[in-house]
């Protein structure tokens, strides 16, 4: 510890360049752990997903649909214990039409039952369900839209056209990252009701329980026999697989942000290896000083990688103080209310926090080591010399 | 192992060494014999100092002067266990330093010699009490055993005061007086000086050479010091001249 007080009031020595360089620092780790959030609130939203919870679709395409009755066959097979289905509805408020949000066409009697992650008052569920035209909605899009329970609301159809009216009937909360908080869901019947004959008695996909989540791939693969032979096959895999396929559709993104994240490191290392190969530059003299009175090579590379370890301790220290707020209260509020569905939860992670201030110590320090290893170096004779 | 030499002796020595004060007997404390160093520029070998006797007693006070290039600050640096001879022994204080490696020069350099130089060279991140607490810093001393020696050091050169106050809070004197006191406060035996008043006024530098006839008279430091001045010189007990790599 004696020795520290040296290092670290090197550091001090020059007030402007150590701002600059910590100032450097800290906006590379607000890049870096921003970068950094993305693929792991990304990569997250898989380790979120349901564990006893399938989902079957059309085997060509999500955009194709499945007959109605596939949903009493799938309730047959042993090990399911519930089943509900669901249909993408696509409609946008028409007070903002930019403003993205999930809305689907669910069934009402049993959605609850397979998604119960999502929570409601007994009195709103009750309402819901005696309400044709209700709908819940998530109360971070209650929020957004300024909806409240018992409004009504009119939805501009987009792939079925026209003004669709609802009734807000109850707004929810999530007891797991896995639910989106921004969606919005309504009568299956409602829907189903207002189509052609030929195109009724239709559904977008199946979701179900199982009792329990080993059996998963078993009973997946039971579903998907079952209909081998009939008109319309299906794809039946873990809510867990199926985001992962969703996330390999993003895999070159995640890879590309992987590197980013790395390059940002490097650059922190080179900002902090040329401040203190500069100060070394500059105190060649006090350091051949230094050997002279005997202090010995370990001695003088150890406050020069002490000095850089602090500067990255240091920038390491407010990026990570800074880069949180900004994270967690900034973007991440924002991608939470708006791309709830990819990103439930957008908060830097304790790994991540510890990678970035770990990191920046660590590579702080091996930063110095060049400009250690020449000062630890430096002639003695050669360095008394300068200073005359 | 120091040598033991008369008033005889070094007389016999006289164009080499000079006469010293006093007729008491007096211990060698710097010996060196055929000493030779050399140094290269390119394919190009420059001879600084070549076959060069010397001894110096304990509690000598030695101007070392002569022309630039001479090679008294290469002498200084060899003395001090900066540097070593391409031939020749140097014994200091009874230890061979030829045949020592860097770390254990640099070891007992920290024990045994302590070193003023004409620009002061003080950490300006440190305050003159830290500075002067800098060579103890490789002691096994305790905290407030180390700032004790300090403020006593500080203390001898007259800076009592001046303790907490940063280098460019210093004048030059004071600044010198801050190295003066960083080289003592150790108790080494030696104390080499280049140049220590090469950079101070005629009064400051009176100033450094009363603490430095101080230190030799009352403290019993051997001081070896390399000046252009020759006024400085006249304050030491006796000059030495050097000309292309020998005593003349």
């Amino acid at each position: 510890m004696k020795y520290a007080r040296i290092a670290v009031k090197n550091v001090l020595r020059n007030k402007f360049r150590t701002i600059m360089t910590v100032a450097g620092i800290t906006f590379a780790l607000i890049a870096f752990l921003a970068v950094r959030t993305v693929v792991t609130s990304w990569e997250g939203a898989v380790d979120y997903a349901a564990k006893d919870r399938l989902g079957t679709r059309h085997k060509v395409t999500f955009v194709m649909q499945l007959p109605r009755k596939y949903v009493d066959d799938i309730r047959n097979v042993p090990g399911v214990k519930a089943a509900t289905w669901a249909n993408w509805f696509g409609a946008k408020n028409p007070n903002n039409e930019k403003e993205f949000f999930a809305n689907m066409a669910v069934d009402v009697p049993t959605f609850l039952e397979v998604y119960d992650e999502i929570k409601l008052d007994p009195d709103e569920i009750a309402a819901w369900k005696s309400n044709k035209r209700g709908a819940i909605i998530g109360d971070v899009l209650a929020r957004k839209f300024g909806w409240k329970v018992g409004q009504k609301i009119t939805l501009m159809g987009t792939i079925f056209p026209g003004d669709w009216e609802f009734e807000i009937s109850g707004i929810y909360q999530a007891t797991a990252r896995s639910v989106d908080r921004s969606s919005l869901f309504f009568h299956w019947e409602y829907l189903n009701d207002s189509l052609r004959p030929e195109d009724k008695d239709h559904v977008g996909w199946v979701a179900s329980r199982v009792d329990d989540p080993k059996k998963v791939p078993q009973i997946a693969k039971t579903i998907d026999k079952m209909f081998d032979e009939r008109d319309t096959q299906t794809v039946t895999m873990s809510e867990k697989a199926m985001q992962q396929s969703f996330l390999g559709m993003f895999s070159t993104i995640l890879k590309a942000l992987n590197v980013v994240s790395v390059v940002i490191l490097l650059i922190m290392m080179l900002i902090i290896g040329n401040t203190i190969a500069m100060g070394v530059r500059e105190r060649t003299n006090e350091y051949g000083m230094m050997r002279a009175i005997g202090f010995q090579p370990g001695h003088i590379a150890g406050f020069v990688l002490g000095e850089s370890a602090f500067v990255g301790l240091l920038g390491g220290a407010i990026g990570l103080g800074l880069g949180v707020m900004f994270v967690n209260f900034g973007i991440g509020a924002f991608l939470e209310e708006n791309m709830g569905g990819m990103f439930p939860f957008f908060r830097v992670a304790p790994v991540t926090a510890m990678i970035a201030v770990g990191g920046a110590v660590v590579l702080g320090a091996v930063a110095g080591l060049l400009p250690a290893t020449r000062a630890a170096r430096l002639d003695v004779v050669q360095s008394i010399r300068k200073i005359g | 192992m120091s040598d033991t030499t008369t008033t005889a002796d070094t007389k016999a020595d006289s164009r080499e060494e000079g006469v010293y004060r006093g007729t008491v007997e007096q211990k060698a404390i710097i010996r060196l014999v055929k000493v030779g160093r050399t140094y290269w520029r390119g394919k190009e070998k420059i001879e600084v100092l070549k076959d060069l006797d010397l001894t110096i007693n304990e509690g000598a006070f030695e101007a070392l002067m002569g022309p630039s290039g001479s090679g008294k600050s290469t002498l200084l640096n060899l003395i001090a266990g900066l540097d070593s001879p391409n031939a020749g022994t140097i014994t200091v204080g009874g230890v061979d330093l030829t045949g020592m490696s860097d770390a254990q020069r640099a070891r007992w350099r920290s024990n045994n010699v302590g070193f003023v130089f004409q620009t002061y060279n003080l950490l300006p991140v440190l305050t003159a009490l830290q500075n002067v607490e800098l060579p103890l810093l490789l002691t096994r001393l305790s905290a407030s055993e180390r700032k004790k020696r300090a403020q006593t050091a500080l203390r001898i050169v007259g800076l009592e005061d001046r303790m907490s106050h940063y280098p460019r809070q210093l004048s030059g004197g004071q600044e010198q007086r801050v190295t003066i006191a960083r080289a003592i406060v150790s108790d080494p035996k030696i104390i080499v000086a280049d140049e220590p008043t090469g950079d101070l006024d005629r009064e400051n530098a009176n100033e450094i050479l009363n603490l430095l006839e101080r230190l030799n008279n009352e403290f019993k430091k051997t001081i070896v010091m390399v000046t252009h001045d020759p006024a400085a010189a006249e304050r030491a007990h006796h000059q030495r001249h050097l000309d292309k790599g020998k005593l003349t």
